[in-house]
C-alpha cells in the first residue's frame, strides 16, 4: 500500500510539474506570431509565415503543401493550418480579435465581404497584393464598397454530369436537354426505365445555396425578392422532383460530396455537382460520366454561381508592414502568372485569367464541357456585397421548406413567402 | 463532449455522508475559521482557483455578451453598445422561440424517459450473473467512445430513407418508409438517435446501484411469496430513488447541452431545432443562421443555463425530502 | 454479495437474449465497419455486407492517422493525472475537513456541469492566447480536465467520506499532519474511486471535439484523433470510408479498456455510498 502511494504521490508530483514546466516553457518561445509581443521592429524578426486554408484533406505530403511551402520568400518557412470551410470565418474572427490572425488567409468567396465589412480584412493595395488580370466576373466577390481585399485562387461552378450509360439504354438523348421541360421529360423517361433520376445536394446552409443558385437564377429570380413568382418557380421545380421521386429524398441533408457518393452507386442518371469532381469522373470505370451545362428555365445554358475561395490578408495589429510584406510576396507568387495555372490543378479548380485558363483548358479535354460556364459565371455576392449572408439565409430556409413539401405547390408558395417576409 | 457524464452515487452519497462527517469529527458547525479551515482551503485551492478561470469567467463573458449588442465588426473591436435586457425580449419575441423550446422539452423528457427506462430494464436483466454477462456489459458501452460524428453519421444514413436500413427492415413488416429527417418527423429521428447514445451511462451507474441493494432483502420477501414485480415495485425502485434521482438530474443537464447528435443528422432544421443548437447555429453562424448573432446566442445559452439551474434546486429540494 | 446463479438451462437462455440486445445495441457500430470495408462507389447502397470489400480505406488510415492517436492517448493520460491532482485533495477537503461554505461549492460543482460547451470554448480562447497556450498539449490537457473535474470532485467526496472516522482519528493522535494522512491512508483507500475517475477522464479526454478544434488547430501532428478524423472533411468532398476506418481504430484501445475496467467502473462509483 506504502509502495502505491508513493508512487502515485511522484506520478501526481511529476505531472504536474511538467504541466506547469510546459506552460511556462510554451509561453516563451513556442510559434513565431510571439510578434504579438511589443511590435518589434523588422521584417526579419518574422520568419515564419501562417497560412490557414480550408483544404483539411491536403496534408503535408501533399502538392498543395508543397506548392505554398515553395511559395516562400528564402530563409521563411510556412506552418499551414487547415480546417472545415465553414469554421473558417469564426476561426479568423476570433484570431483577429486577439491578435492572433495568420499572415495568408484562404476563404470561400461568399464570405468575403462579410469578413472585409467586419474589418478582418487588409485592403490588397495596403499588403501590396497584385490584383490586376482577373477575370472581372470572377474576382467581383473580393472588392467591397469599391476596395478590393483579395485574388481568387481559383474557380470552379456547377454543371450536370450524367449516365451516359442509362441515358443511352433509356433513349434519352443529353443534347435535347435544353430547358427545364425536356430535362424533366429525361426524368421522367429514366425513372421509368428503372433507374434513378437526379441527386443534388440541397443541405441547410450555403452549400445548398450554392446548389440551388442556377435554378433560381434561370428562372430569372432574384435574390433580393424571394417572394417572386419566378423564385416560386424555381423552389416548385426541385420540390416536384422530390415529391415525384425523381430525386432522393436525402437531398434534404445531403451535401455535394454525398451527393456525389449517390451518383458513384451508378443508379443515377443525372447529378448536379462541380468541376472540381471532373478529373473523378472522367476516371470512373463502373460507368462513364459526362459532363453538360445546367439548362435555364426557358432554354439555354442557366447561370452558374462562382465557386472558389481567395486569398486574402488578415489585419494585423502589429507589426503589421512586415505581415503585409510577407504575406504579398506569398500570394503573388501563389496566383502570380508563372504558378497560376500549376496552383489551380493542384487544387482542381480552374485560373481566374482568362488567358491563362485557355492554356489550361487546351491542355487537358476534361475542361472542355465547362469552358463556357466559367466565362459566364456569375458571383453570389456581387449585387448584395455584405447582405448576401442574410439574403443566403433566408434561400435556404425557403429551399428547405419547399423540399419539404415535396411537391405540393402551396408548400413551397408558403415557404418561399414566408423566407421573403424575413 | 459525447456522453452524459455520471455523478450519481457520488453526489447521492455525498449529501448523505456529508453529515456524517460533520458529527463524526465532534459536531463541529463551522462558525470559526479554526486551522482545520486552513488546511482545508490549502487542500481546496487549486480547484478554487481552477473554478474561477475556467468556469465563472467564461459565464461571466456569456453574460455580459447577452446584454450587449454585437456583430461580428463590434466583437472584434470590441465597442458593442449595452442594450440591457434589449436581447431578451428580442429572443422571446422570435416567432422560432417557443416552438424550439416545446422542440427542446420534448427532445429532452422522452429521451430520459426512454434511456432510464431502458437502462433500468437491461441493468435489471444484467443483474443476475450468466455466462458472457460481464463481456456483454462491457460491450454496450461502445457506443459511448464512438466519435460522435462517427454515430451520428452512421444513423443518418440508417434512416435514409430511399436505401436506409431502418426502412427496409421496417418493409419488413409491411410499414411505409418513412422519412425520417424531414421537418416534420426529424425530432423523432434525433430523439431515437440520442436515446441509444444515452443508454450505456444509464445502464452503467443504475447497475451499480442495483448492485448495492442486499440480497437478503430479495430473499426475505420472495419468502414471503412476493413475486418479481412486486420485489421491483417494492424493493427496488424505493431503494434505488437516490441514484435515480441524480442520474435523471445529470441526463437531464446533459440532455438539455446536446448539440452533436442533432447538427450533424440534420443542422437543427425543421423540428429538430433545440435550444442548444438554436444558440450553436447563431453563435457561429451556421445553417439557416448564416448570419452570426453572438448576443442572441448568449441570450439562448443564460437560458439554457438557468434552466439547468432550476432543476438543480429541484433536485436539492427532492434530496432534502428523502434525507427526513 | 452476488446472488447464487439459477440453473445453467436457464443461464444460458439469458445469455441468448443478452446477445440479441447487445447485437441490436451495436447494430450501427457493425454499420461502421461495414462502412470502412466499403468502397466509395458503393458507400450508400446501403448493403448489408460491403460490395467488394477493401482493406484500402484502413491503409491510408494506418499511414496517416497514428500520430493523432498517439497524441490522443498523451492527452489523455495528462487529463487523467491532472485531473486526480486537483479532484482528490478537494475531495478530501470537502468530504473530512471543516470548510465554510461547503454547500455552496458542491453545488457550484455541479453548477459548472450545466455550462454549455459553447460558453466556455469562447472564453477558453481568450484566456488561452493571453497566456500563449494555445495550440499546445499541455493546454488541451488543461481544457479536457474542466470536463472531468467536477464529476471527478463529487466522487472523491462521496467516497472519501465513507472512509472510517477511527483510522483517520488514530492517525491524528500519532501526530500524523492532514496532508501525511491524506497521502498515507485516504487516497490508498481511495483506489477504486481513483480508478473509475481516471477511468472517465480519459475517456471524456480521448473524445472531446469541441476544445480540440477551438483551442488546437494549429497543432499539427500534435492534434487528437477526434481532429485528426477531420482531415477527411474536405472543402467539397469528405472521404466517409477512411473516416469510418479511423473511428473503428480508435474505438479498439478504448473498447479493451472498457471491458476490462468493468467492475472497477461498478466497484468505485458504489464503495463509500450511504451505507445505512
Amino acid at each position: 500500500m506504502r509502495n502505491s502511494t508513493t508512487a502515485r504521490r511522484c506520478l501526481a508530483a511529476t505531472a504536474a510539474t511538467i504541466t506547469i514546466g510546459a506552460l511556462a516553457a510554451c509561453s516563451g518561445g513556442g510559434n513565431e506570431p510571439a510578434s504579438t509581443s511589443a511590435g518589434t521592429d523588422t521584417a526579419a524578426a518574422l520568419t515564419t509565415i501562417t497560412v490557414w486554408d480550408p483544404y483539411p484533406q491536403y496534408d503535408d505530403t501533399s502538392v498543395w503543401a508543397g506548392y505554398v511551402k515553395a511559395c516562400a520568400p528564402s530563409g521563411i518557412t510556412v506552418e499551414r493550418t487547415s480546417s472545415a470551410t465553414s469554421d473558417l470565418l469564426n476561426s479568423l474572427t476570433t484570431a483577429v480579435k486577439e491578435g492572433n490572425a495568420p499572415d495568408v488567409v484562404i476563404l470561400d468567396n461568399p464570405a468575403v465581404p462579410e469578413a472585409a465589412s467586419s474589418g478582418l480584412l487588409a485592403p490588397a493595395d495596403e499588403v501590396g497584393m497584385d490584383t490586376t488580370g482577373f477575370d472581372a466576373n470572377l474576382a467581383g466577390p473580393g472588392t467591397v464598397d469599391g476596395v478590393s481585399y483579395g485574388v481568387p485562387i481559383g474557380a470552379n461552378t456547377l454543371g450536370l454530369y450524367y449516365n451516359k450509360d442509362i441515358l443511352d439504354a433509356a433513349g434519352v438523348d443529353p443534347a435535347s436537354i435544353t430547358s427545364w421541360s425536356t430535362l424533366n421529360d429525361a426524368l421522367a423517361k429514366v425513372t421509368a426505365a428503372g433507374h434513378s433520376g437526379i441527386t443534388f445536394a440541397g443541405i441547410s446552409g450555403e452549400e445548398g445555396v450554392f446548389q440551388f443558385q442556377p435554378w433560381f437564377w434561370g428562372a430569372k429570380a432574384d435574390l433580393s425578392d424571394l417572394g417572386s413568382a419566378n423564385a416560386i418557380a424555381a423552389g416548385q421545380l426541385v420540390s416536384d422532383w422530390i415529391g415525384k421521386g425523381y430525386a432522393p429524398k436525402s437531398a434534404l441533408t445531403d451535401n455535394q460530396s454525398a451527393s456525389w457518393d449517390l451518383f458513384l452507386t451508378g443508379d443515377y442518371a443525372f447529378a448536379e455537382n462541380g468541376s472540381w469532381f471532373a478529373k473523378a469522373a472522367s476516371e470512373l470505370t463502373d460507368f462513364t460520366a459526362v459532363a453538360m451545362a445546367l439548362p435555364g428555365k426557358d432554354g439555354g445554358a442557366a447561370p452558374v454561381p462562382t465557386g472558389g475561395e481567395f486569398v486574402l490578408a488578415p489585419l494585423q495589429k502589429n507589426d503589421a508592414a512586415a505581415h503585409y510584406a510577407n504575406a504579398a510576396t506569398l500570394v503573388n507568387c501563389l496566383v502570380g502568372k508563372d504558378n497560376q495555372v500549376k496552383t489551380a490543378d493542384a487544387l482542381g479548380y480552374f485560373a481566374a485569367n482568362a488567358d491563362q485558363r485557355a492554356t489550361q483548358i487546351a491542355s487537358d479535354p476534361i475542361w472542355k464541357p465547362w469552358a463556357s460556364a466559367i466565362e459566364a459565371a456569375r458571383g453570389r455576392t456581387t449585387d448584395l456585397g455584405a447582405g448576401y449572408t442574410a439574403a443566403s439565409a433566408a434561400l435556404s430556409t425557403a429551399l428547405q421548406g419547399a423540399l419539404n413539401a415535396a411537391g405540393d405547390s402551396a408548400g413551397v408558395e408558403s415557404a418561399f413567402k414566408a423566407a421573403a417576409g424575413s | 463532449m459525447g456522453s452524459v457524464a455520471p455523478g450519481a452515487m457520488a453526489v447521492s452519497a455525498g449529501t448523505g455522508a456529508r453529515t456524517r462527517g460533520d458529527t463524526a469529527s465532534g459536531a463541529r458547525r463551522p462558525r470559526r475559521f479554526g486551522p482545520s479551515s486552513w488546511a482545508a482551503l490549502g487542500f481546496l485551492a487549486p480547484l478554487l482557483a481552477y473554478l474561477l478561470v475556467l468556469y465563472v469567467y467564461p459565464l461571466v463573458v456569456n453574460v455580459s455578451m447577452s446584454l450587449h449588442r454585437f456583430t461580428r465588426a463590434t466583437f472584434v473591436t470590441g465597442d458593442a453598445p449595452f442594450v440591457g435586457f434589449d436581447i431578451y425580449r428580442e429572443v422571446f419575441a422570435m416567432p422560432q422561440f417557443w416552438p424550439t423550446v416545446r422542440q427542446t422539452a420534448v427532445f429532452v423528457v422522452v429521451s430520459l424517459v426512454f434511456q432510464y427506462g431502458i437502462g433500468l430494464a437491461l441493468a435489471v436483466f444484467f443483474r443476475r450473473n450468466f455466462p458472457l454477462s460481464g463481456v456483454l456489459r462491457g460491450l454496450f458501452l461502445v457506443p459511448w467512445l464512438l466519435p460522435i460524428i462517427v454515430s451520428a453519421t452512421t444513423w443518418q444514413w440508417m434512416m435514409d430513407p430511399d436505401s436506409g436500413i431502418l426502412n427496409r427492415f421496417l418493409g419488413l413488416f409491411g410499414v411505409d418508409p418513412v422519412w425520417w429527417l424531414n421537418a416534420h418527423n426529424s425530432l423523432m429521428s434525433v430523439t431515437i438517435a440520442n436515446i441509444w447514445l444515452g443508454i450505456p451511462f444509464n445502464l452503467v451507474i443504475l447497475y451499480s446501484g442495483l448492485q448495492n441493494i442486499p440480497t437478503d432483502l430479495y430473499e426475505a420477501a420472495s419468502i414471503d411469496g412476493a413475486g418479481p414485480w412486486r420485489l421491483f415495485r417494492s424493493i427496488t425502485m424505493p431503494l434505488l430513488r437516490p441514484v435515480s434521482a441524480i442520474t435523471l438530474l445529470l441526463g437531464f443537464v446533459y440532455t438539455l447541452k446536446v448539440v452533436d447528435i442533432i447538427w450533424i443528422m440534420t443542422m437543427g432544421t425543421g423540428s429538430s431545432q433545440t435550444l442548444a443548437t438554436w444558440a450553436y447555429s447563431m453563435a457561429f453562424g451556421k445553417g439557416a443562421s448564416a448570419v452570426i448573432r453572438y448576443s442572441e446566442a448568449s441570450v439562448v445559452g443564460t437560458i439554457l443555463l438557468v434552466i439547468a439551474l432550476v432543476m438543480g434546486f429541484v433536485y436539492i429540494a427532492v434530496q432534502r425530502r428523502q434525507e427526513r | 454479495m452476488r446472488p447464487t446463479s439459477s440453473a445453467p438451462r436457464r443461464a444460458w437462455w439469458k445469455t441468448a437474449i443478452g446477445l440479441l440486445l447487445t447485437a441490436l445495441m451495436l447494430f450501427p457500430v457493425y454499420w461502421m465497419v461495414n462502412v470502412s470495408l466499403t468502397p466509395r462507389a458503393a458507400i450508400r447502397d446501403g448493403g448489408l455486407v460491403p460490395r467488394n470489400p477493401t482493406l484500402d480505406h484502413y491503409a491510408v488510415v494506418l499511414q496517416h492517422q497514428l500520430p493523432y492517436l498517439g497524441t490522443s492517448v498523451i492527452i489523455g493520460l495528462g487529463t487523467v493525472l491532472l485531473t486526480l491532482a486537483i479532484a482528490a485533495p478537494s475531495g478530501y477537503a470537502l468530504s473530512r475537513l471543516v470548510v465554510p461554505g461547503r454547500r455552496v461549492l458542491s453545488f457550484a460543482l455541479i453548477v459548472a456541469q450545466m455550462v454549455p460547451a459553447i460558453v466556455m470554448s469562447l472564453g477558453f480562447y481568450q484566456i488561452y492566447s493571453r497566456l500563449d497556450i494555445l495550440d499546445t498539449v499541455p493546454g488541451l490537457i488543461l481544457a479536457d480536465s474542466t470536463i472531468a473535474v467536477p464529476f471527478a470532485v463529487m466522487l472523491f467526496t462521496a467516497f472519501m467520506a465513507g472512509i472510517p472516522n477511527e483510522l483517520l482519528q488514530a492517525a491524528q493522535i500519532d501526530g500524523a499532519s492532514r496532508w501525511r494522512t491524506f497521502r498515507s491512508i485516504v487516497m490508498p483507500m481511495s483506489r477504486n474511486s481513483a480508478v473509475t475517475v481516471g477511468l472517465f477522464a480519459f475517456l471524456w479526454a480521448w473524445s472531446d471535439f469541441l476544445f480540440a478544434s477551438t483551442l488546437n488547430r494549429g497543432g499539427g501532428r500534435w492534434r487528437p484523433i477526434t481532429m485528426g478524423i477531420y482531415d477527411y472533411i474536405g472543402s467539397q468532398n469528405q472521404e466517409w470510408g477512411p473516416m469510418m476506418a479511423t473511428a473503428v481504430l480508435a474505438s479498439v484501445p478504448t473498447a479493451i479498456l472498457l471491458v476490462v475496467a468493468q467492475r472497477y467502473i461498478a466497484a468505485g462509483v458504489t464503495a463509500g455510498a450511504v451505507k445505512d
